[in-house]
């Protein structure tokens, strides 16, 4: 591996600048690394292989969603940028699992596709200390393969730089697969990345290769309406960001409709003729796919009790014709997927203005990494997004913004930002990416956090404004004001418990409305709220003392006083979770000596060394029975230790 | 010298006091050096000289001396285990010598000054569990076999150690993530219409599971009896034969009866075995209105111990007055005996049948006891009557307890009755549309419950609770 001093021996090669942070690969995860480097005032440096892709949504044009809406609003709430550009260029917004209990509760947009992207590269263009550019990246400059000091572009180009973030998304080594027909080339024809995957190999970073796909665009025009179903957006529902909430920003008035269709049986006809000539089943992708977002033919392999799949029909912007097939994707080839587009009702016509594909593309193993994104073998040296195992956008904004954040930490030489699983999805994210690894693309799913009633999208800013405060990325304006809003809270639901009500008429109208009893003697507000179906709004004509206050307030105050003797339970959970995770795990332990551990665990723990025992607890491989077994070897440890001491 | 905790440890396994022959058992890397310090081969198989080269199970006669002064202690059989073969999975010498106490000191006195350590109280089962030899339900049970005093508590104790509560804990585990994994399909994917809508079939599945809990828990109100012994208060007005019965049951028995001390000086306890039951004779004072202040304070804690007993036997002999007996009996039930477990006695039926007793059996049912015998200390064919009744009545606490699981253990008890308490919480939720969020919440906690039973979870102070309740030398 080179030193900047090396690479300057070569020819052609030449320093091109000094910064404090170099960021490769400009999606939703550099982005926001970019963003938050910037904004903490380090001289920051985002590299893209073609700015007109820059956040470029080359699958669903869709931001948030179940667990993703969630990330979305923790982006927001540590100051990062997904959720105010979403805001912008949101064409339907929605509220998912709305009829599902609060914790579920996930906004999703449509997005105008280019606008997201143009709106992204403006606003990072007008962020101060931030360097955009265009170029190849193709190799990292290192100090004794330890310590990142620069990046090389293919043009010879040398960024020094104290810390870098690469966030190659599907980039590294890619290729795409169209039926027999295999491209080297990025998403959506961009170039792909070169170099880069082999210079961290050469540093003994450990590498895996998977895939993904995406499904094929029709024109608008060619589309019958008619035969599909029509889903409208809602209106009354807020924005991403807690900063436009707070601001009075709503979501827009006039939106666009999205559609759904059943797949036939002459699709499941078309796919199982041509199965044969799929690269998945014949094995030339050797990556491997997620299971979460399974091409099409995958799904009808799979699930063969199931005669038909949903697919969703979404526009791509206002100004195309382009629909998108969410659901449909494919790597069959360009005529059975014009057959199978054909075999769908409404899409008889159907024109195909971009196949489906499939795409193989390399990455790090992230069990290589610390919780803060820092690869563990060299120092300077983070990634984010879909190069540590990850797929989506906002799980990749959401590493971005952390590794953005703790590489900036690094060069300031201040403590890291770790947010853990009782405070946040992002916490869930890494922790599991870290600790568990992961042999697909991870999906974020909300069955995967343990405190979901904490998580809550409608509390993000509870949960992790005053961490984005702190680090410096929120601002004192917006701080000031999340303050008054945690005043309001407060203040309101102490009034809920102290305010009595007497049974009246309107009390008992109001209750046997919804099928609840009026009480005998007096009752708090709080409690009438805790009692099932009935709702803040709802008591209006009996609370006469109430003040006009947000319906942000309103919402986090009704949803504390109706849980909570679900949270209470699920709070006791954290701290006996805190518990494990202050466990901690002396660095010199010997996992091989432990001969209870099954040989599985005594491995994993040795090459992962986790650094407390909540941590192992996670590990994949790690059973309880051996967490029991650690427990109770740390504790002869803990007594043997001073022993020891005293008997040499 | 090396630290402490490397040396073998070692103990008596067999019960304290003179018996035939006792086990001492050693564990641990270098059990076989300080055996070979320790004892002389006298005879082995294949003729082998020394314990270091015998085979792992493998016995041999030898002859125990201490090195110091040369002088003989006993003549023993020693087994050796090779790790992992062996109950620890480390090294072990069993030693089976002599069972007299002055020879189990004196090896023990041997053994720790030739390298080994005395054992730490559940050390044996802790090290085989560290070891992986047990997890950790196995490991509770061993300790409750070890506990247990009597046959059927020693089955239940088998049964557990067998997996049969942990199979039947891990059916219910499955089907409460079957429900789990319902609520997350609806969550996860909720654009998707092919999702199940159906809360209704997740409810059913939560309240048959609650309802396996329910008897599992209930079954621990008869497990509770094996392991801390079934408690049997006897009653009635000074003279109604109580004492006499005792002695009849105990004697007639012919357990080893060992006189516990009771509570106070008034109560006197009697620990016995019925037809394999373990049960406490509780032998209250006569109860009776007194002035007398010290006889109040025994009266009272007789009244007391006829709370908390398992069976309230209320004893009507002949000649006595029935108002007052059903007076007595009618205090008992207002101040929480529970009338299912009452039963009237009619005693000293060999003096002649009981003038009043008709009278007392219909005001006792309007009261809504239904069980009545009549005994006779004298003779055997009432006693045995007397005894069937004791064991009918062990068979049904915890009610008809569906599940062939009996809990035996007061941790795993109170698990269940948390789950329970989770499931309610679970189940209250979904009929009044709280959210599939908060009903997944606590069945997640549930499920916890239940998995730190089965091992499946696991909080630090679950491991140490466990062992730390062990006594020395398994």
């Amino acid at each position: 591996m080179f030193t900047p001093e090396d690479a300057l021996k070569k020819e052609n090669t030449y320093i091109a600048g000094t910064y404090d942070v170099a960021v490769v690969g400009a999606g939703h995860a550099g982005c926001e690394a970019a963003h938050a480097c910037a904004r903490l005032g380090l001289d920051t440096i985002l590299f893209t292989l073609q700015l007109d892709s820059l956040a470029n949504l080359p699958c669903n044009p869709s931001i948030g969603g179940t667990s993703k809406g969630q990330l979305v609003r923790e982006v927001d709430a540590l100051g990062g940028i997904m959720g105010k550009i979403a805001d912008k260029c949101a064409i339907q917004t929605r509220m998912l699992n709305s009829s599902k209990g609060p914790a579920v509760h996930s906004p999703r947009a449509q997005m105008d596709r280019s606008m997201y992207s143009v709106t992204m590269k403006h606003y990072l263009e007008n962020t101060d200390n931030l360097t955009i550019k265009q170029a190849h990246i193709t190799s990292l400059l290192t100090k004794g393969d330890k310590e990142v000091t620069g990046v090389m572009s293919s043009t010879g180009a040398i960024y020094l730089c104290k810390a870098c973030v690469i966030c190659s998304g599907t980039y590294m080594e890619a290729k795409t697969f169209l039926g027999e027909v295999i491209n080297e080339s990025g998403p959506d024809g961009l170039p792909r990345s070169v170099g880069l995957s082999a210079s961290l190999k050469e540093l003994g970073i450990p590498m895996l290769r998977f895939k993904t796909g995406t499904p094929v665009r029709v024109n608008k025009k060619s589309v019958d309406f008619s035969k599909m179903q029509r889903q409208d957006g809602e209106t009354d529902i807020p924005p991403f960001s807690f900063e436009n909430e707070m601001n009075g920003y709503t979501v827009p008035s006039e939106q666009v409709p999205c559609w759904s269709v059943w797949t036939t049986d002459e699709t499941r006809t078309v796919i199982s003729e041509n199965m044969h000539r799929s690269p998945l089943y014949s094995g030339v992708i050797e990556g491997v796919g997620p299971r979460y977002c399974p091409s099409i033919e995958d799904k009808f392999m799979r699930f063969k009790d199931k005669s038909r799949h949903q697919i969703f029909v979404e526009p791509m912007g206002l100004n195309t014709n382009e629909m998108y097939l969410q659901g449909f994707s494919t790597s069959l080839p360009e005529e059975v997927q014009e057959k199978m587009v054909r075999s769908l009702p409404g899409l008889s016509e159907a024109v195909i203005q971009r196949n489906a594909y499939a795409i193989e593309y390399d990455l790090v193993d992230p069990l290589s990494l610390k919780a803060t994104l820092e690869s563990k073998t060299v120092t300077g040296l983070f990634t984010a997004g879909q190069i540590n195992g990850s797929s989506g956008y906002e799980e990749a904004a959401a590493q971005g913004i952390i590794a953005g954040i703790n590489a900036a930490m690094k060069v300031l030489g201040k403590e890291p930002v770790v947010i853990d699983r009782s405070r946040g999805y992002i916490g869930v994210l890494i922790d599991d990416l870290v600790t568990k690894g992961t042999n697909e693309p991870y999906r974020m799913m909300t069955s995967r956090a343990e405190y979901r009633l904490f998580l809550r999208q409608d509390n993000a800013d509870q949960r992790l404004t005053p961490t984005g405060y702190k680090t410096g990325l929120i601002s004192e304006e917006r701080y000031e004001k999340f303050m008054s809003k945690m005043k309001d809270i407060e203040e309101e639901t102490e009034r809920l418990r102290k305010t009595y009500i007497s049974p009246s008429e309107e009390l008992k109208k109001i209750l046997e409305s919804i099928g609840s009893v009026c009480p005998v003697s007096g009752i708090s507000l709080a409690e009438l709220l805790k009692r099932p179906k009935i709702t803040y709004d709802m008591l209006e004509p009996v609370d006469k003392d109430r003040r006009p206050l947000g319906r942000d307030v309103i919402f986090a105050v009704e949803t504390d006083l109706k849980y909570e003797g679900y949270l209470k339970l699920e709070k006791e959970k954290i701290e006996k979770f805190k518990e494990l995770e202050n466990k901690e795990l002396p660095s010199d332990i010997d996992y091989g000596a432990i001969s209870g551990l099954r040989l599985e665990a005594r491995q994993k723990l040795d090459r992962i060394r986790p650094e407390n025992v909540g941590r192992a607890s996670r590990i994949s491989g790690v059973s309880p029975a051996d967490i029991a077994v650690l427990l109770v070897y740390l504790e002869a440890y803990r007594k043997r230790r001073p022993k020891e001491g005293s008997e040499t | 010298m090396p630290a402490s905790e490397n040396r073998p440890f070692c103990a008596c396994s067999t019960p304290g006091g003179v018996s035939g022959i006792a086990v001492i058992r050693m564990s641990g890397k270098g059990s076989f050096e300080v055996a070979g310090k320790v004892f002389r081969i006298l005879r082995a198989a294949g003729d082998v000289k020394d314990i270091s080269s015998m085979e792992g199970y493998t016995a041999a006669l030898a002859r125990a001396f201490d090195p110091e002064t040369g002088n003989t202690v006993d003549d023993c059989v020693i087994t050796v285990f090779r790790a992992p073969h062996s109950y620890t999975g480390d090294d072990m010498v069993e030693i089976s010598c002599h069972g007299g106490v002055a020879v189990k000191q004196e090896l023990i006195r041997i053994l720790t000054e030739n390298g080994a350590r005395a054992a730490l109280p559940g050390e044996f089962t802790k090290t085989a569990f560290l070891n992986g030899k047990l997890d950790l339900t196995e490991a509770e049970a061993v300790m409750n076999v070890i506990a247990s005093d009597s046959e059927r508590a020693l089955r239940a104790s088998n049964t557990q150690l067998g997996g049969a509560l942990k199979r039947e804990l891990n059916e219910a585990e499955d089907k409460l993530y079957e429900a789990l994994s319902k609520i997350e399909m609806m969550v996860e994917f909720p654009e998707h219409d092919d999702t199940p809508e159906n809360t209704r079939e997740v409810l059913d599945i939560i309240t048959k599971v609650r309802e396996t809990f329910i008897s599992l828990r209930d079954s621990y109100k008869k497990g509770k009896v094996l392991s801390e012994r079934m408690k049997v208060a006897l009653c009635g007005l000074p003279n109604s034969g109580k004492s006499s019965l005792l002695n009849s049951l105990t004697g007639y028995d012919r357990a080893i009866v060992t006189e516990v001390a009771g509570t106070t000086r008034d109560t006197l306890e009697v620990e016995v075995n019925v037809n394999g039951i373990p049960v406490t004779l509780i032998d209250t004072a006569g109860i009776r209105e007194t002035d007398d202040r010290i006889e109040a304070m025994g009266v009272e804690r007789a009244r007391e111990a006829s709370f908390e007993s398992d069976l309230v036997l209320y004893l009507a002999a002949p000649d006595m007055p029935s108002d007052e007996m059903t007076g007595q009996i009618r205090d008992l039930i207002a101040g929480g005996v529970d009338k299912g477990s009452m039963a009237v006695v009619f005693s000293k039926s060999d003096l002649g049948t009981n003038s009043s007793s008709e009278k007392i059996m219909s005001e006792c049912r309007a009261m809504g006891i239904e069980s009545f015998i009549s005994v006779s200390s004298v003779d055997r064919i009432y006693l045995e009557e007397l005894k069937n009744f004791i064991t009918d009545r062990y068979e049904n606490l915890g009610g008809t307890a569906s599940s062939e699981t009996i809990l035996i253990n007061k941790r795993h008890a109170l698990l269940i009755e948390e789950s329970v308490g989770y499931l309610d919480m679970g189940i209250d939720a979904i009929e009044n549309d709280m959210g599939l969020d908060a009903a997944s919440s606590v069945l997640r906690l549930a499920l916890d419950k239940t998995g730190e039973i089965t091992g499946k979870s696991v909080s630090s102070e679950l491991v140490d609770n466990i062992f730390s309740r062990f006594c020395i030398g398994k």
